[in-house]
């Protein structure tokens, strides 16, 4: 797809937080449309969504996604990109579902009608035209995946982040999302500490204290990541604190 | 930030936003100007009437959220009696009262889009001195929404409190609610800033 042509780039992008070093000079290039960042806890994924997505600013280096700068540049990068959070509590920022859907259109420029019809569209079209008016509270935690998923989708962006997806899904919801992942004509950048979910990718970063260790097709990378963390497994890794 | 509570259909859920907006500002002028007891005590009685339309339940919950308030009523009173002025001191918690079970009834019935439109028209004028209007509309109405949130989260912790000890929290939960009110604030501040230019 020509819309891949630019990627994301990071060219010797530090990230400190607390003043601990929590990514340290990564210099990456993606273009594929299925990638994977693979890593175990605390290894800095989080935070690489977080610096691809402009939401934060890196220390030293610089970061470009489809050429723009996503941390000064908002308004290019609301159209270029979408984040999934790996918590979507965190990301519903309203009572009802047709307003959470409505918020991100009427911030790309639509009125207030123009959104209030694309999000009565977009629930007819999946089948949901009875959640309008639903809080989201009483939504499922799956449902609540799906919801930031619909409002995501509803901005149109050309490539989506998405921190560790499944996690905390019962088996059912982690196979419908998966499948709905799939089909999605964006590029995809997928984080997780879960090989599985990987299967499919076209590229996969392995990611260690903030460096990458690896980068290559899943064939490749994930055996070595599913080794090594093996071996840390059979030790007592649980006692070090990430801090 | 799951907010708890949802705008209510009413038959106030149809008036326009800034219409309701400027009810309240007047109703606030209006009994600013009166200092007699029993009028603003009749007052107080006419605005929960008020939320009659909206449903039983409602109005029945009015005390309920007013009760946050009693830390307030508590010094403003205690400071009026110490003066030998309770009148006064009473007429100030009642026209409080007024205007947070206005600003409730106001919250209950407006949607955050309205809101936040109602406030971006209101400042427009100010645009042409400089002033970040969109920014600043934001902010406002984020801050009215994070009001029933913060009461959910007080209810939250009183619950853990209470799940591992017998004795009663009061006011030892105001720092683990202030650290998670700031918590929220962050990642509230993020998930904007993942769908809006203007943070
Ligand atoms: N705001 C912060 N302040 C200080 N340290 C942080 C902050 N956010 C994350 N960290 C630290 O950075 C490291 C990477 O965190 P994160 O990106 O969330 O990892 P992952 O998503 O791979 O589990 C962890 O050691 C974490 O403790
Ligand atoms: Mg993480």
């Amino acid at each position: 797809m020509s819309e891949f042509s630019h990627g994301i780039e990071l060219q010797f992008a530090s990230v400190t937080l607390g003043g601990k070093p929590v990514l340290e000079d990564l210099t990456l290039r993606l273009t594929e449309a299925r990638i994977g960042v693979l890593g175990r806890n605390g290894s800095g994924k989080t935070t690489l969504l977080r610096l691809m997505a402009g939401l934060i600013a890196p220390d030293r280096g610089q970061v470009r996604v489809d050429g723009v700068d996503p941390f000064r540049n908002r308004k290019a990068t609301l159209a270029a990109l979408g984040i999934l959070f790996q918590n979507p509590d965190h990301q519903i920022l309203f009572p009802t579902v047709e307003e959470e859907l409505a918020f991100g259109l009427v911030q790309q420029g639509l009125t207030p009608e123009e959104a209030a019809g694309r999000v009565a569209a977009l629930l007819v079209a999946e089948g949901r035209a009875h959640w309008a008016k639903v809080p989201v509270s009483t939504l499922s935690q799956g449902q609540r995946h799906y919801l930031c998923l619909m409002t995501v989708l509803l901005m149109q962006p050309r490539t989506i982040l998405l921190d560790e997806p499944l996690a905390g899904l019962d088996l059912p919801t982690q196979a419908r999302l998966a499948r709905r992942f799939a089909a999605l004509p964006q590029r995809l950048v997928t984080i997780t500490h879960d090989p599985a979910v990987l299967a499919g990718a076209d590229r996969v970063l392995w990611l260690e204290a903030g460096r990458i260790v690896a980068d290559g097709p899943p064939g490749e990378v994930v055996p070595a990541f599913t080794a090594e963390m093996d071996l840390i497994g059979a030790q007592d890794a649980d006692a070090d604190l990430a801090g | 930030m799951l907010t708890p509570t949802s705008p209510v259909e009413s038959p106030y859920s149809r008036w326009p936003a800034g219409v309701k907006l400027a009810l309240v500002a007047g109703l606030g002028m209006v009994i600013g100007a009166l200092s007699h007891v029993a009028l603003l005590a009749m007052a107080l009685a006419l605005v929960w009437l008020t939320f009659l339309p909206v449903g039983r339940a409602e109005a029945a919950r009015l005390p309920l959220r007013l009760r946050p308030l009693w830390p307030f009523i508590l010094v403003i009173g205690g400071w009026h009696i110490l003066r030998g002025t309770p009148d006064v001191g009473l007429a100030v918690i009642l026209r409080m009262l007024i205007m947070v079970a206005a600003a409730t009834l106001l919250l209950l019935t407006t949607r955050f889009d309205a809101l936040l439109a109602t406030f971006s028209t209101l400042f427009r004028p100010f645009e042409r001195l400089g002033l970040p209007v969109e920014r600043i509309a934001l902010a406002l109405a984020m801050a009215v929404r994070f009001i029933p949130v913060l009461s959910q989260r007080a209810a939250d912790l009183a619950l853990a409190w209470r799940a591992r000890s017998a004795r009663n929290p009061r006011h030892r939960l105001l720092t683990p609610l202030a650290l998670s009110a700031l918590d929220e604030a962050e990642r509230s501040a993020e998930a904007l800033r993942a769908r809006s230019a203007s943070v």
